[in-house]
């Protein structure tokens, strides 16, 4: 027995170490629940076309905004009513966040959200709020890789060179 | 066992290679005289599975897949039957351990096992209707429930009900299951 091993073993008999007495290790990209931030979802609805489970139930109605000018027509946004995700059917593809097209949906390590019914997996938005705490920051960019166009552009407009948009 | 050698023992056209197996496609009427001869020429005397595949207008593939203890290789066979008539020449008196596969074959698929000494259900509740692994098979959970893609952006489900837009249809629902 080598001496990890030993320390394996007298951890785990201890009861030390381990969860729920400790809190485990994830790997860095592990998929727990799925987090929401809010701001970022226009109400596309094409996560919860995409699920292949159903499990993405979304509620929104339309805001009229003001013109924009005196010569602007009125306009209209989309508003969240609802965003809920059931984990009970959630198969944890994460083809959702992956069609995202404006970032509002992360994976998130959180994993501790049992419930004692099927119908207490059904997670609400601000609970999805509430887990993008604890979302770990995105692995950094290769060396050798192109900067971020994020980087670019705030580069670009501190020079007072913005490209047009 | 090399592939030609399969294809000289089973007198079949061709075979191929899938990850370590090799799979061989027989007719439906060789399909048991193919499986012996795999079992006492090839030596694969263990019997792995056996599976439908519903390939929709082509019909249904069956699938075995026989293992060779002596020689550690793999070998899958594979038999069509049309959709009209889904019927091969049972197993069961080759390989004993057929039996279940074929009950379970015929219960999800809806295939016949020419015979077969008793194609009962085994998995299903009794009383089950339709065959749930093929593709026109219809989830209850798909026709009870209302798809919550269903809705435009910025609209209701009063108004989503109501509205008479072409809407967009789930994927991968039978359209005879489309509320």
């Amino acid at each position: 027995m080598n001496a990890d091993e030993q320390d394996l073993v007298l951890r785990t008999a201890s009861g030390e170490g381990h969860y729920p007495d400790a809190e485990p290790e994830l790997p860095p990209r592990a998929r727990g629940a799925i987090g929401l931030i809010e701001e970022n979802c226009t109400v596309c609805m094409l996560c919860a076309r995409e699920c292949p489970d159903w499990c993405l139930y979304i509620d929104s109605h339309k805001e009229p905004l003001p013109p924009l000018g005196p010569q602007g027509r009125p306009r209209v946004r989309n508003v969240l009513d609802r965003f809920a995700i059931d984990f009970s059917l959630c198969m944890y593809c994460g083809i959702c966040i992956e069609v995202c097209p404006f970032d509002a949906l992360f994976w998130t390590p959180e994993f501790a959200y049992a419930g004692l019914a099927a119908t207490d997996l059904v997670h609400e938005r601000d609970l999805l709020g509430e887990w993008m705490a604890s979302v770990p920051e995105p692995p950094a960019l290769d060396p050798a890789a192109a900067p971020a166009p994020e980087a670019t552009d705030a580069a670009a407009t501190e020079r007072g060179t913005a490209p047009p948009r | 066992m090399t592939p030609d050698e399969v294809v000289a023992a089973l007198g079949a056209v061709q075979a191929s290679m899938s990850y370590d197996d090799i799979v061989v496609d027989v007719p439906r009427e060789q399909w048991a005289t193919a499986v012996t001869a795999a079992r006492d020429d090839l030596h694969l005397t263990f019997f792995d599975f056996l599976t439908g595949v519903d390939l929709l207008d082509d019909g249904f593939e069956v699938v075995v897949r026989l293992w060779s203890l002596s020689g550690r290789a793999g070998l899958q066979l594979r038999t069509r039957c049309p959709r009209a008539d889904p019927t091969v020449s049972s197993l069961s008196g080759i390989f004993a351990g057929a039996d279940w596969h074929e009950r379970q074959a015929a219960e999800l698929f809806g295939l016949g096992f020419v015979g077969h000494p008793r194609l009962d259900p085994l998995l299903l509740p009794p009383g089950f209707e339709g065959h749930p692994l093929r593709k026109e098979f219809v989830l209850t959970a798909r026709v009870e429930k209302v798809w919550p893609g269903g809705k435009e952006p910025g609209e209701s489900a009063v108004e989503a009900a109501g509205s008479r837009r072409r809407k967009h249809l789930p994927l991968g629902v039978p359209p005879t299951g489309r509320p």
